[in-house]
């Protein structure tokens, strides 16, 4: 970790003193032990306040669109990030010249209050970036694991268990909209949540109302959802937001071979586009 | 706006008489729509539940006026569009069966019941089709009640307009709860004539 931290010093360093980048997008301290917050770094001299470590909670990747326009700017990017930035080129949000990804193998984050891995790293599957111009430390095995393990067993519970889960999550909900601003493929520049003159979104705080909101986020983002599970960390409410994501995840995959978003930079887009020898079942 | 119209959704809630279901049908203009025409022109019997709504292609309708439908009160919802091949627009009625398919697998994930959300195809010549498809969602409906969180929905969606007759109705409550006391205070000095 602390050589990833030299190094990820060094080059940054390197790359803002050259010109080559105007910006360089980590990870600094925190105002709390074991806290990191993002950092934009534009001097040279101010690289060394740099940090990485086993608390770099934040996904970097769409903190680059922020600085469109600028010039060239440096992510730093693992396996989530770097996804991200596939998707967002994909979307035609981002052009791959304008970033430069520095990649770096994670072993997971923990959590600042429980010292524990966080949830979204314990689910990743893709711990090495999958896409970087340079690679910072050595590449990690990836975990084995069966991600839609917790989407299979709400699936097997009966409806009405299922209602009562899904209430529950929604009463908890304070419509706060942290999953949407986190998001790496929410990349709408007007959000149906924030057009208060055709009042898509009531202002209530209510399940129906909440759900509305979830429901919708959910089908928005679900067929280019890079599974960086973010929206879930950011949640002020601990929902387990990912468990709907991966729900829509699975049924296109299964259905329409969707695969999984952010690999490259191609990318599919199952929900923007059909084939007629789509499997019918409404007859 | 509630879709529901008043003296039915009371009589709903109070569970007088048979629960009548509220079923919002999407009807593409081209191919359903024309259907529910031609169903009207032979004079075929169908549900009045049902309330067709145009829509100019299955494609055009949005998942969220399905949540919208629910939370407004509606106790079904069905989608319909020319069959696959047939549309108007050449490819809607394919992105709207993807975009569906994955959609009702999410709300019935969500906790909804199979069943209270509905697409069929149907052409502009199959008005018989129309109406088996009305009768067969209205009685699916019907089987499966009202919807759980109606009355919470219901309250969600209410207008200003709503409350106001809503206060209306609490004051006539409170005069027929003064009829009550007074029936009562009737009853209790009957009593006492009676000691």
């Amino acid at each position: 970790m602390s050589d990833i931290q030299t190094t990820l010093r060094t080059r940054a360093a390197e790359l803002l003193s050259s010109g080559e980048v105007v910006e360089v997008i980590g990870w600094t301290a925190g105002r709390f032990d074991n806290q990191t917050t993002p950092a934009f770094i534009t001097k040279a001299e101010d690289a060394e306040s740099l940090v990485f470590n086993e608390y770099c909670v934040n996904t970097t990747s769409k903190f680059s669109l922020m600085e469109r326009g600028l010039g060239k700017v440096a992510v730093c990017v693992r396996g989530c990030d770097s996804r991200g930035i596939n998707r967002m080129i994909t979307d035609n949000q981002l052009k791959r010249e304008e970033v430069h990804l520095i990649g770096i193998p994670c072993t997971g984050m923990k959590d600042r209050k429980t010292g524990e891995e966080l949830l979204k790293c314990r689910e990743c599957s893709y711990r090495n970036p999958v896409v970087y111009d340079e690679l910072i430390g050595e590449s990690v095995t990836e975990p084995e694991l069966n991600r839609f393990d917790a989407v299979e067993k709400l699936e097997a519970m009966d409806q009405a268990e299922r209602a009562a889960f899904f209430d529950s999550v929604y009463e908890r909900c304070i419509r706060c909209y942290a999953c949407r601003e986190v998001c790496p493929v929410c990349t709408c520049k007007s959000c149906f949540v924030d057009q208060l003159a055709a009042g898509w979104q009531g202002k209530r705080s209510n399940v129906a109302e909440n759900k509305f909101y979830g429901l919708t986020r959910v089908f928005h983002v679900g067929d280019r959802c890079v599974e960086c599970g973010e929206c879930q960390r950011a949640c002020p409410m601990d929902l387990p937001l990912m468990l709907l994501n991966r729900k829509m995840i699975k049924d296109l995959d299964l259905l329409f071979e969707a695969g999984e978003a952010g690999l490259d930079a191609e990318g599919t887009n199952p929900l923007g586009t059909y084939d007629v020898n789509d499997v019918e079942e409404f007859m | 706006m509630s879709v529901v119209n008043d003296s039915q959704a009371v009589g709903t809630k109070d569970g007088t008489g048979e629960f009548e279901p509220t079923i919002l049908a999407f009807a593409c203009h081209w191919c359903t729509y024309s259907g529910a025409d031609l169903a009207g022109l032979n004079r075929m019997n169908y549900p009045a539940n049902v309330r067709l709504l145009r829509v100019p292609c299955s494609g055009r309708v949005n998942p969220q006026y399905v949540i919208s439908a629910f939370n407004k009160g509606c106790d079904g919802v069905l989608v319909c569009g020319c069959h696959p091949g047939d549309c108007h627009y050449v490819s809607g009625n394919y992105f709207a069966k993807r975009r569906l398919m994955a959609f009702k697998r999410l709300l019935e994930y969500s906790g909804m019941e199979p069943g209270r959300f509905q697409v069929r195809w149907i052409s502009g010549s199959e008005a018989g089709k129309f109406r088996d498809t009305v009768i067969q969602v209205c009685a699916d409906i019907k089987n499966l009640g009202p919807l759980q969180d109606r009355e919470a929905d219901a309250l969600a969606s209410i207008s200003v307009a709503d409350l106001q007759k809503g206060a209306e109705a609490a004051g006539a409550s409170a005069s027929s709860e003064s009829a009550v006391a007074q029936a009562a205070t009737a009853n209790g000095n009957a009593e006492k004539a009676g000691e």
